[in-house]
């Protein structure tokens, strides 16, 4: 059965065999092709196509369709440019969505790569900075180095020191207050640019209970406020103003006295 | 497109034995290369091969509808001869368009694209939407009809 299946494909392949021996498409018609060569049957085929085809091609061509062949480039695809790609509002779109995407992604890196412990609360505490009014503190004209007692002696609030760059500015006036997390917070106003300081607790590890520390001083900014971070036995310090990182740069390099 | 698959003095070749009349055969021609222009310039023309061959016939095909249809006959089939090349000369090129034009389809396209000269089996099959025993059988068919044909338009011929 399977053989005759191949000689019924070959002699069907042979009926279609090609005219020109250059258009011989495969292998399974170049094996007929040969099989059938010598045979006078496939001979007069082959001549009889040939005769055939001659003729074909003496169809002359009129004129106006001659007119056609002329225009080589009328049925051309147009080319894709660089301008066409761009400007093709699929890949507008995509771009725009893939630039939006990178520029979130961008600005979540960045703060992140600014986060420090303790970050999320400064910040919080930076908006409380901005809604704060001069009477809501108890005026206490002092300076601020010195207010570590009063919070220890009042309050008990252990280690809350402002730090020696800022020990020396004079008060106006000083509250303490929970956070919505309960914290204790002590907020400080001076006199020096309107200046506000902050002493809360350090942010902790959730399992041991360890202060996360940091060193130095680190910024953080929040609705146009800046507050300058640091870390000292437990307890962060910011001092904040309205303006910019460089404002507070020269308090945090005066050299210790 | 390559130029081999927009060989227009073939494609016009196969609308004339498609049809076995120049005028519409050049009618054809100037609709299936207009449309494809204008395609073209819209960026919309179908990146398939052959698309014009395949756009050209069926309009062939479908211009024909309308004409006269010829009588469904049992045409006569000869075994070819070694003769035929010599019958096939004394032929005018328009004589054998009419004959193929008059073949139903898919005999009528196998036997335009296959005399062309321009494709190879497969691309046949693919324009035409084929399958290769049907293509065989139309070829083979054709083959000794025409021979036929020529036998009774040349006897002469076929006796020498």
């Amino acid at each position: 059965m399977r053989t005759l299946g191949l000689l019924r494909r070959r002699r069907a392949l042979l009926n279609c065999a090609p005219i020109s021996h250059d258009r011989v498409a495969d292998r399974s018609m170049r094996a007929a092709v040969s099989r059938g060569d010598g045979s006078d049957e496939f001979v007069n085929q082959q001549n009889f196509d040939r005769a055939i085809a001659e003729l074909v091609h003496l169809v002359p061509i009129p004129p106006e369709s001659a007119e056609w062949f002329a225009e080589k480039d009328a049925i051309r695809v147009p080319k894709w440019t660089w301008r066409k790609i761009v400007l093709n509002p699929a890949v507008l779109a995509i771009s725009s969505a893939v630039v939006v995407i990178a520029g979130i992604f961008a600005f979540h890196l960045v703060g992140q790569l600014n986060d420090f412990p303790g970050s999320a609360t400064a910040r919080k505490l930076l908006t409380v900075a901005g809604s704060t009014r001069s009477v809501m503190l108890d005026p206490v004209s002092a300076e601020a180095g010195t207010l570590s007692d009063l919070f220890f002696m009042k309050h008990g609030l252990e280690h809350y020191d402002v730090p020696d760059e800022f020990a020396d500015f004079q008060t106006f006036g000083c509250r303490v207050f929970d956070d919505d997390e309960s914290q204790r917070i002590a907020q400080i106003w001076v006199g020096e640019k309107r200046m506000q300081f902050f002493l809360f607790p350090a942010e902790r590890d959730g399992k041991t209970g360890a202060v996360l520390a940091f060193p130095g001083w680190r910024y953080v900014r929040q609705e146009g406020w800046v507050g300058a971070v640091t870390e000292h036995n437990g307890v962060c310090f910011m001092a904040a103003l309205q303006g910019r990182e460089k404002d507070l740069e020269p308090y945090l390099s005066k050299p210790k006295e | 497109m390559s130029d081999r698959k927009q060989n227009l003095p073939q494609l016009y070749r196969f609308c004339f034995l498609m049809l076995g009349d120049s005028r519409k055969a050049q009618e054809i021609l100037n609709t299936t290369l207009r449309e494809a222009a204008v395609r073209a310039a819209q960026g919309e023309l179908p990146r398939e091969p052959f698309w014009l061959f395949r756009e050209a016939r069926w309009r062939c095909l479908e211009a024909s509808k309308t004409d006269l249809q010829p009588e469904a006959l049992d045409m006569d089939e000869h075994d070819i001869t070694p003769q035929a090349s010599s019958q096939i000369k004394q032929l005018d090129p328009a004589q054998l368009a009419i004959w193929i034009s008059a073949a139903p389809d898919p005999q009528r396209t196998a036997l335009a694209l296959f005399y062309l000269d321009e494709f190879d089996y497969l691309e046949i099959l693919d324009i035409a939407e084929l399958k290769l025993s049907t293509l065989s059988r139309c070829l083979r068919q054709g083959r000794r009809q025409l021979q036929a044909w020529l036998d009774a338009k040349h006897p002469g011929a076929s006796k020498t």
